[in-house]
């Protein structure tokens, strides 16, 4: 007795010291809640060189402002005390940094530097748009090198519209047209005829011909221009299109396939078929983008130095110095928790599943795969599995010589389907590989034996309450920021234990014991 | 919100118990664990229930190496009909009733069964094909014949009383019947039916078959409710008696009524099933509450 009284007070202990250690760090965390959430964080900075020997010299260049999709925050400006500096919001909101000198003879630089936070973009297209002929004309119309009035691209664009049912099958068709165009890195500007007549095109040449192509069939659509952000110094910017649908710009990418989608790396910058940079004629000029990304914490504001500033004890700095890859670190901070979860689904709930943790590691895998493709691999592997041992039940042969028939023939399954799935492009089936193989073939094993022991009834039961609880697992652990607030409170993996311990000692009725005993329990009322 | 997650309301007023509350109060305080090999090894079960003399069918042989087999089987080939059980067998898999004709040829399950079908079967058992891949003795023992008053209620298939005790005290009981739907088994889980059991009277009660409760066996006219139990004296000493021989406090103890022979011990069980509560409509914690 005397014993378990010292356990429950080092536990009430424990979660003491616990608790306080994450007070300390709750109330900056508060303060710095960020709703936007990004899926990507850089930091961006234009370094602009150059030699003048004009009495008049200027440097243009856009820079990004705040959307839906991205926010740009710590702008940081530095350039020589000669130059004039001017930010102008420019026609239909593009934003312009002007740099001006009047100093003939020094070289100068200028750095512009901002901390990008982006998410990806999907928009869903509607079957048909609405079309106002007269409102937008500028979006329309031919211009030097989108030419959408010329008559080869309008031919092509009526022979795009065949056989179409509706307008987001019109953008389609055009867009896989566009799209299979074969790339390369043309560095001249290619205009909208040449992409066509060369039949290759980097992806201004792309853009611009999929923009004439539109207009040319009515469809208001522009050139976005930008950055696609890479961990790396960069000299290359991207261009892409939008098209304007039910008063929305929905963006296309024809050089790398996305389709009114835009990932969370692709920094927007302008609009309008422009350069990025323009400067004076005849001064010498160089240019790089220097991107480095950062580790961020996707609800909060902060930046690395103030998280690795936070007192108390956090796991930041195993982030930030990159010891440990952050998937990695992310999948040990997720294990107890899911083993948590599935002691309270076992003892509380009083789910049976095959294998103690194997629900919590197929969530994990369904976390690559997606869900709904995912649970049905799963389920259709180890339903395949069980019907494949059961030869091999009758024939009496030993247990572990068995498992091994099992693994190699759901290896040999998983190879078959994946170089299947690649070659007649049939996604789900190559992602197999993501499921741990020798936990499948363990579980797959578990349900052909209960199939044999309890019958095929019970068997089926109980697979249905693994997937019961691989799914409330999976919904637990594809919070995204669930990762992070374990980062930012490596305590909770103590209070674990202790709540394990509680867990442990816990005598009540689960709950499916409810129904299995309530006819007794109906009498006791 | 607490209470609803951890019942807590059921925890204090039912007198079920659950899984859970099995496990902590009755299971680990009772039955230390290096003791589980004495009820899961039916070769340690038996030497114990022989060592005191406790009725239970006859041990013809034990057989642990395969050298062995030719001369013990030989040696079995006496009796009429035998029993061969894997020592750490589950779920029943591997058990073979054997029985010989007046010409000595060998039945199982009506079909003739060569000496070398049937070296293979103990040579299968000693490799550990029915214990989940570990070396296993075989235990070769006296058949059964269950008695008579079963077949009134149902004829085929070994029904069996199992008592339910905790400090050496029978606490609850009931009697498992196969059915026509449960393949000669007798376990609840497997389509068999529960009959409850007046302890007092040594009466059977009602039959449960997993989802409502009759006075019949649902394959037969006979009336349950309310028949005596024969030996039913007997089955709770030799309960009683088996309970003390073992190291182990709270046990699921197996019975069954020989022909001749009267009440045997089958098996002991450390983790009895929870299911003799609905069976007897009754919570285990009132008849601890009661009896100890």
């Amino acid at each position: 007795m005397k014993s378990k009284t010292n356990l429950t007070i080092l536990l009430i202990l424990i979660t003491i010291i616990t608790m306080i250690s994450i007070g300390f760090k709750i109330k900056p965390i508060f303060d710095n809640y960020d709703d936007f959430n990004p899926e990507a964080v850089y930091k961006i900075k234009y370094t602009f060189f150059f030699k003048s020997d004009k009495p008049n010299t200027t440097v243009r260049t856009y820079i990004p402002k705040n959307n839906l999709r991205q926010t740009i925050s710590r702008e940081k400006i530095r350039n020589d005390t000669t130059m004039f500096f001017l930010k102008k919001e420019e026609q239909k909101d593009n934003i312009r940094a002007i740099w001006n000198t009047k100093n003939e003879t020094l070289s100068h630089s200028i750095e512009y530097e901002f901390v990008f936070s982006g998410k990806s973009k999907k928009f869903k297209i509607p079957k048909n748009f609405v079309r106002e002929k007269n409102k937008h004309k500028e979006y329309l119309t031919a211009s030097k090198n989108i030419q959408s009035d010329n008559l080869k691209i309008a031919d092509l664009a009526i022979q795009l519209r065949k056989n179409t049912k509706n307008d987001r099958e019109v953008i389609k068709n055009v867009f896989d047209y566009v799209y299979k165009i074969p790339s390369a890195p043309i560095i001249t500007l290619t205009d909208a005829i040449t992409t066509l007549e060369q039949n290759i095109a980097s992806c201004n040449g792309k853009s611009r011909l999929f923009v004439a192509l539109l207009r040319s069939l009515g469809y208001p659509s522009r050139i976005k221009g930008g950055i696609i952000l890479e961990n790396t110094d960069k000299r290359t910017s991207h261009a892409w299109a939008e098209v304007l649908i039910n008063e929305v710009w929905v963006p296309f990418d024809t050089l790398n396939n996305h389709f009114a989608y835009l990932p969370a790396k692709y920094l927007e910058i302008y609009h309008g078929d422009k350069s990025l940079i323009t400067h004076t004629k005849g001064i010498q000029f160089d240019y790089i983008y220097q991107i480095t990304q950062e580790n961020h914490i996707s609800f909060l504001k902060m930046n690395s130095e103030e998280l690795n500033a936070l007192s108390g004890f956090s796991l930041w700095n195993l982030v930030d110095k990159k010891t440990i890859p952050i998937k990695s670190l992310h999948l040990l901070l997720l294990l107890p928790i899911g083993g948590l979860l599935i002691a309270f689904l076992r003892n509380i709930v009083g789910l049976k599943t095959f294998g103690v943790f194997l629900p919590v590691l197929i969530a994990l895998s369904l976390l690559h795969t997606g869900f709904l493709s995912g649970i049905a691999v799963f389920v259709g592997l180890i339903i395949f599995m069980g019907l494949i041992s059961y030869p091999f039940d009758r024939l009496g042969l030993l247990y572990t010589p068995k498992l091994v028939i099992s693994l190699t023939i759901m290896v040999a399954v998983i190879f078959i389907a994946t170089s299947y799935g690649l070659k007649y492009d049939i996604e789900w089936l190559t992602k197999l590989t993501f499921f741990p193989i020798i936990i499948l073939t363990i579980a797959a094993e578990r349900f052909s034996s209960s199939t044999v022991e309890d019958g095929y009834l019970i068997a089926l039961h109980k697979l249905l309450q693994t997937i019961i609880a691989t799914t409330v697992s999976y919904f637990l652990l594809s919070l995204s920021w669930l990762p992070s607030i374990l980062i930012l409170f490596p305590e909770i993996i103590v209070l674990i234990i202790v709540i394990s311990v509680f867990l442990g000692r816990y005598i009540g009725i689960r709950w499916i014991e409810i129904f299995r005993f309530n006819p007794i329990l109906k009498l006791e009322r | 919100m607490f209470s609803i997650i951890f019942n807590k309301k059921l925890k204090t007023s039912s007198n079920v118990v659950g899984l859970n509350e099995r496990n902590i109060k009755l299971i680990y305080p009772n039955n230390p664990k290096k003791h589980y090999p004495l009820a899961d090894d039916k070769v340690l079960t038996k030497e114990i229930l022989h060592k005191n003399n406790i009725p239970c069918a006859k041990t013809y042989a034990i057989i642990e190496f395969n050298s062995e087999i030719k001369k013990k089987w030989d040696y079995c080939k006496q009796y009429s009909s035998v029993a061969i059980k894997p020592a750490n067998g589950c779920g029943g898999g591997g058990i073979k009733i054997l029985k010989k004709d007046k010409k000595d040829n060998w039945f199982s399950g009506g079909e003739i069964i060569t000496d070398r079908e049937i070296f293979q079967h103990i040579a299968s058992i000693i490799t550990g094909l029915f214990s989940l891949g570990s070396h296993d003795r075989v235990l070769i023992e006296e058949c059964i014949e269950p008695h008579t008053f079963f077949h009134e209620i149902y004829p085929e298939g070994v029904p069996d009383f199992r008592i339910i005790t905790l400090n050496k005290t029978p606490l609850m009981a009931m009697l498992r019947m196969p059915t026509d739907r449960s393949a000669g088994k007798a376990n609840l889980h497997q389509n068999g039916v529960g009959i409850g059991i007046d302890m007092k009277e040594g009466r059977l009660l009602e039959v449960y078959d997993g989802k409502k409760y009759t006075n019949h066996h649902p394959d037969s006219n006979f009336l349950v409710n309310g028949v005596p139990i024969p030996y039913w004296k007997e089955i709770l000493e030799i309960s009683v008696e088996t309970a003390k021989a073992f190291p182990l406090n709270y046990l699921g103890i197996d019975i069954v009524i020989d022909k001749n022979k009267g009440p045997q011990i089958m098996e002991i069980n450390v983790r009895p099933g929870l299911g003799i509560q609905l069976v007897n409509k009754m919570g285990l914690k009132q008849v601890i509450r009661k009896v100890i």
